[in-house]
């Protein structure tokens, strides 16, 4: 037994994953007492009502989360101690019970050109989640992540603390949102590809970007959709910065019609509702400037500027993004990139989704000897209760050189 | 109104309360959390038809709750549903009896309101937004019924004294019928025992 446990330490490397933040959090359901499609059209995916809860620090709108709330939180200090202040600390409160989920995925994965083309990955991936409100003014989520890759065992543990101000101001720090791609949209297994896209020293989006964050988030007219914008500083790579540069971003969306924000009811009125539907196209538009290092060359100065488009249309979801990147090494010709995706979703019945995505990679626009990756990924998922979700994933490559790289895939993901 | 209009109807108002008693008694519910939610009602009165209330009914939609999670009515009543809450709501009913209705969504403060028209409905209302939501309507085609309270109590007051069938309606447990005899005066005890 010993053996067995050695040698599974050393086959076991523990290496740090960055992560995004884009899981259901069943504590919240027990919180609000709520059903996981309150917020989600599909765990992790957000609907209208979760991206208005998230954009009120994970509150619920105009003020409303202590009557909606159905666990008592605990007190850190009485109300009546904001008139004691500075004397005494600011009074605030914690969640009643622990605000902590699980959150279990596991695979059958089919790849073409492996070895070993079937294999069962079961588990894929556990996450520890916690994420609630502190009082009035503050709000946290993070997670224990433990995941496989290729039977190393890997550990991440991001976090975020945020003062939340009012909706249209939070100041967060830790996990930040430097990563552009709208990741309420991501229904798939498959990251996006230009969450994926490596810059010429590795960077990327996917990878989780820790610094300072100010977003929020308003109405627009009439209580209907309206803007979200968010700023921030990061390392860029790493918890501790691999060089002394910070990255700097930026983003800013309008959601023309649909449901406000950050919530409310105004204006609202409708012949039909459900969970999933919100009918309204939103855009969006950022920048990244960074530095990217790697061991043994030269640091690597990049910039990208993007958009994307969200269209929601009955039970239909049609949105892309796309993205240019200018990539500057000393000594080395500059290096033009261009990715985009296009995705198309549709409800077919509340539990039953279809999507399909296509995907365009071109690492250097100027050099046609480098041909670009395309590929579209066909998908059904498949929500066998609010909090069991299955997915049936197909990725078929177009280009030469990645023909043979097509991948099909199973996952079950649940959370409690 | 003249006097003896007065008269007539102080006259009826005593006749009526004379010759009429009341039903009572405990629900016992076993397999559910509380004995509360059960509706104890009269059958269907041979020969006899009641008009359809002027007043609405009123079930809210107050912190992601129905209220009242159960809701009796004479068949012909209107229910207004209001939206108390700063999220959007929807009601809707599966069931076929009510149309299966769909009032879409509407801002809060605001009602939309449907008409039950068929006794002997019991409809789920649920809100399409909010899958945990859940009500019922009972439908039924005359006044006398009442919601047992948590600890089971109900009471049926002012039945026309005579012999009558006594239904009890839950949402997960099994119905039973009693036949029970309402005296002129007083009141008669009856109590349930109600399992899956």
């Amino acid at each position: 037994m010993k053996r067995v446990i050695v040698g599974f330490l050393a086959t076991a490397s523990l290496m740090l994953l960055f992560t995004e933040e884009s899981y259901g959090i069943p504590a919240f359901s027990r919180k609000y007492r709520t059903s996981c499609s309150t917020c989600h059209y599909a765990a992790p995916m957000l609907n209208a009502f979760g991206k208005a809860f998230k954009n009120n620090g994970y509150r619920y709108p105009a003020g409303t989360d202590p009557e909606m709330t159905k666990e008592e939180p605990v007190s850190l200090g009485s109300e009546a101690y904001k008139k004691v202040w500075p004397n005494a600390i600011w009074p605030s409160d914690i969640p009643g019970t622990s605000p902590v989920s699980v959150w279990a995925v596991g695979r059958i994965n089919y790849a073409a050109m492996s070895t070993v083309k079937w294999e069962f990955e079961i588990p894929h991936e556990v996450e520890i989640l916690y994420a609630g409100t502190m009082g009035e003014e503050f709000s946290f989520f993070g997670e224990v992540e433990i995941e496989n890759e290729a039977n190393a065992t890997e550990i991440a543990f991001p976090f975020a603390l945020q003062y939340d101000m009012s909706p249209g101001l939070h100041v967060r720090m830790g996990m930040v949102h430097a990563d552009p791609t709208p990741n309420h949209l991501k229904l798939t297994r498959n990251h996006y590809n230009m969450a994926s896209f490596r810059s010429r020293n590795g960077w990327r989006f996917r990878d989780e970007h820790v610094g300072l964050e100010v977003w929020g988030a308003g109405n627009g007219s009439g209580e209907r959709g309206g803007f979200t914008y968010r700023l921030g500083v990061v390392n860029g790579q790493g918890l501790s910065d691999m060089n002394r540069d910070k990255d700097y971003y930026a983003k800013a969306t309008y959601k023309i019609g649909g449901l406000g924000e950050v919530g409310g009811t105004e204006g609202a009125g409708s012949d039909v509702s459900d969970f999933f539907l919100d009918d309204n196209v939103t855009l969006g538009a950022f920048v990244y400037s960074g530095t990217a290092s790697k061991t043994g060359v030269l640091d690597e100065n990049f910039s990208i500027v993007g958009g994307d488009v969200d269209f929601w249309y009955k039970r239909f979801i049609l949105n892309g993004a796309i993205m240019l990147m200018d990539s500057r090494i000393t000594g080395t010709p500059q290096r033009k990139s261009m990715v985009y995706y296009a995705q198309a979703n549709a409800v077919l019945y509340p539990w039953l989704i279809g999507l399909i995505r296509y995907e365009w990679e071109d690492q250097n626009t100027d050099l046609d000897a480098v041909k670009p990756v395309n590929a579209v990924i066909p998908g059904i998922t498949l929500m066998a209760r609010a909090n069991v979700k299955l997915m049936f994933e197909f990725k078929k490559f177009f280009d030469e050189d990645s023909k043979k790289k097509d991948t099909f895939g199973i996952q079950v993901n649940f959370g409690f | 109104m003249t006097r003896g209009a007065v008269i007539s109807i102080i006259v009826l108002i005593a006749t009526s309360s004379a010759i009429a008693g009341d039903i009572r008694g405990k629900v016992k519910a076993r397999g559910w959390k509380h004995s509360g939610d059960a509706v104890v009602h009269i059958d269907k009165i041979q020969g006899k038809t009641f008009p359809a209330p002027a007043k609405h009914a009123a079930m809210d939609q107050k912190n992601l709750v129905f209220i009242p999670h159960i809701l009796p009515v004479l068949a012909g009543t209107t229910v207004d549903y209001q939206n108390s809450d700063d999220v959007l709501h929807n009601v809707f009913s599966p069931d076929k009896c009510a149309e299966k209705f769909n009032l879409g969504t509407w801002p809060k403060g605001q009602t939309r309101s449907y008409l039950f028209k068929e006794a002997g409905c019991f409809p789920v209302m649920l809100c399409n937004v909010h899958p945990e939501m859940e009500a019922y309507i009972v439908v039924l085609d005359n006044p006398y019924f009442a919601v047992s309270a948590k600890d089971g109590s109900y009471e049926i007051t002012n039945v026309p004294a005579g012999k009558y069938t006594l239904k009890i309606w839950h949402e997960r447990l099994k119905s039973q019928s009693v036949e029970v005899q309402v005296p002129e005066t007083g009141d008669v005890v009856v109590d349930f025992e109600i399992r899956r």
